[in-house]
């Protein structure tokens, strides 16, 4: 696809901070109406590449185009364009729920009449209706990012970029927040741009890209990612590693080393294949499950 | 393109002021404790009118332009700084909003005033006008310069005794500038809030008996408000553009903080 079909593109893009590379020279091709998950821990370059892509900052080489215009010379078609969810939420705690959204849609030179009929979609499908008059201070942290999500998509943006949207939630209110997001998608068909640090959350997204150190280590559909590594990781979790390592790694494959586990990458059911009498007293626990995105980004990462 | 954003940020200023009772209030009981206490010592205390005038636009200017410095590391400037709207437009909408807070403080206090009786009928309206527009423009336009520049004001206390106290006292407000000592008529003379007070004695609110004495031409008084006001925002726009595009701003913003 040519880049203005495509609703976010990067080519090399790339942060430097001083001596430190924050993005070093990442390639994006996202269609309209993409899921899309940035993937990576604290500090690998996700929240610098969002705010690249949404104008907030200059690129320092490389170019990127969001909803066909560049982000560094075209800033404000682009920010037309977009819609940005903060980590911190972009709400004024003193203003009522309705007024901080009426404050976002005049923003972006909407009607009255078209922030009054939004206003009123947006806080059903978030469940907010009630709250309509209650000021942002006394809102709960899940309903203030719910809230904040609204405010983000109150003038109907070809892009919503997220930035880390559950990050600090319980679980209950980060199973709301996805629920949420995916009525969005489903009603106003955006392409949405995620980041998250808790990867096992991605997997709904249409494509992932993992993020390490600034560079993009793998990306794809996250349940092909999953499915490649393999049926089953097996944990054995030991004091002695590297003995063990080696000692299994003829039947299991290479070992990756996480804490005091050591990960086996398996593709049939292999519980069988570890006795007792082989791990002796050397493992105190062994454990077998299916693998997650968490598990293709250490594997990437090893 | 922009009339909608500006009234998004000119009604939140307001509902601010409307929504902080003590704000307004002490916005009227300082200048009438100036005028009724302080001026019980001077022969007519009505010399002080422009002055506690003058007061109420000046804190309410910049006590809502200096706002911005809070908001820097706010949810309110992520809103705006993500909108489609140039970042040196961000210093020009915030200067409006304060001018306009100030505006709603000074014509409360001028109904106070006329009630106690220290506003003449023989008021020039138009100058009067001039002079409250002028003054509190210009006064927004200074918090407007601090708070482009300022990550240091800790508190209210800070900006009063840093900024606004000098402005205050260091002008024509409480004496005639041509009365001054040298040294404070120069500083005076250079104080640009000092044209906006002697705009507002020009338009004679006390009568043309008891008026206080303008220093200057009203003419001068406009170019200094005017030019000042002009330099000021220019300069506040473009450094608030540079903090935004050079990153600062952005990464106040972005850090992550207790919800």
């Amino acid at each position: 696809m040519n880049r203005p079909a495509l609703a976010i593109s990067a080519e090399r893009l790339t942060k430097r901070y001083g001596e430190t590379l924050a993005v070093a020279g990442v390639d994006l091709a996202i269609a309209p109406g993409r899921f899309f998950g940035l993937l990576g821990p604290n500090g690998a370059g996700k929240t610098s590449t969002i705010h690249m892509l949404s104008t907030l900052i200059r690129p320092t080489s490389g170019a990127a185009w969001v909803a066909g215009s560049a982000v560094s010379t075209q800033q404000l078609a682009v920010r037309r364009a977009i819609g940005v969810v903060f980590q911190d939420p972009a709400l004024d705690r003193t203003l009522t729920v309705a007024e901080n959204l009426r404050f976002a849609g005049l923003l972006n030179s909407l009607s009255r009449a078209a922030i009054r009929e939004r206003s009123a979609e947006l806080l059903e499908l978030f469940g907010l209706s009630e709250r309509r008059d209650v000021p942002v201070a006394a809102l709960s942290g899940g309903m203030r990012r719910a809230l904040d999500i609204a405010r983000g998509v109150i003038h109907r943006p070809q892009v919503l970029f997220l930035d880390e949207p559950t990050i600090g939630l319980d679980v209950p209110n980060r199973r709301a927040i996805w629920r949420h997001i995916g009525r969005l998608r489903s009603e106003l068909g955006i392409t949405v741009f995620l980041t998250t640090h808790y990867l096992e959350e991605a997997i709904d997204c249409d494509e992932v890209a993992f993020l390490s150190s600034g560079r993009i280590v793998r990306s794809g559909s996250p349940r092909a990612l999953v499915e490649q590594l393999g049926t089953h990781i097996i944990e054995v979790e030991t004091d002695r590693r590297a003995e063990l390592a080696e000692q299994l790694a003829p039947r299991l494959g290479e070992a990756l080393i996480d804490g005091d586990c050591l990960h086996f990458r398996c593709h049939s059911a292999t519980a069988d294949l570890l006795s007792q009498a082989e791990l002796g007293s050397k493992a105190r626990a062994v454990r077998w499950r299916r693998p997650n995105l968490n598990d293709v980004f250490l594997w990437v990462t090893r | 393109m922009t009339a909608r954003p500006m009234i998004a940020v000119l009604e939140r200023e307001a509902l601010k002021l409307l929504r902080q009772r003590g704000r307004l209030l002490s916005a009227m009981v300082r200048p009438l404790l100036w005028l009724l206490v302080i001026g019980a010592g001077f022969k007519a205390q009505t010399f002080l009118v422009p002055g506690v005038l003058g007061m109420t636009l000046l804190f309410g200017a910049m006590l809502a332009a200096l706002s911005t410095v809070y908001d820097k590391e706010s949810g309110v400037m992520r809103m705006l700084v993500i909108a489609p709207l140039a970042h040196y437009w961000i210093a020009l909408a915030k200067t409006l909003g304060a001018t306009l807070a100030a505006l709603v403080q000074a014509l409360m206090l001028l109904v106070l005033l006329a009630l106690l009786g220290y506003v003449s009928s023989q008021v020039s309206l138009w100058l009067l006008a001039v002079g409250l527009l002028g003054t509190a423009f210009a006064c927004a336009s200074l918090g407007m310069l601090v708070a482009a520049w300022s990550r240091t004001l800790e508190n209210y206390a800070t900006m009063m005794n840093l900024v606004i106290f000098p402005v205050f006292f260091l002008s024509g407000s409480l004496y005639p500038v041509q009365q001054l000592p040298a040294v404070l008529r120069l500083i005076a003379t250079l104080n640009p809030y000092t044209y906006g007070v002697d705009l507002l004695k020009h338009a004679g609110l006390a009568g043309p008996a008891v008026a206080a004495v303008p220093d200057f031409e009203v003419g001068l008084d406009l170019v200094v408000l005017i030019g000042f006001s002009a330099a000021a925002l220019t300069v506040a726009g473009v450094r608030f553009s540079r903090d935004a595009a050079t990153e600062p701003l952005v990464h106040r913003l972005a850090r992550k903080q207790s919800d």
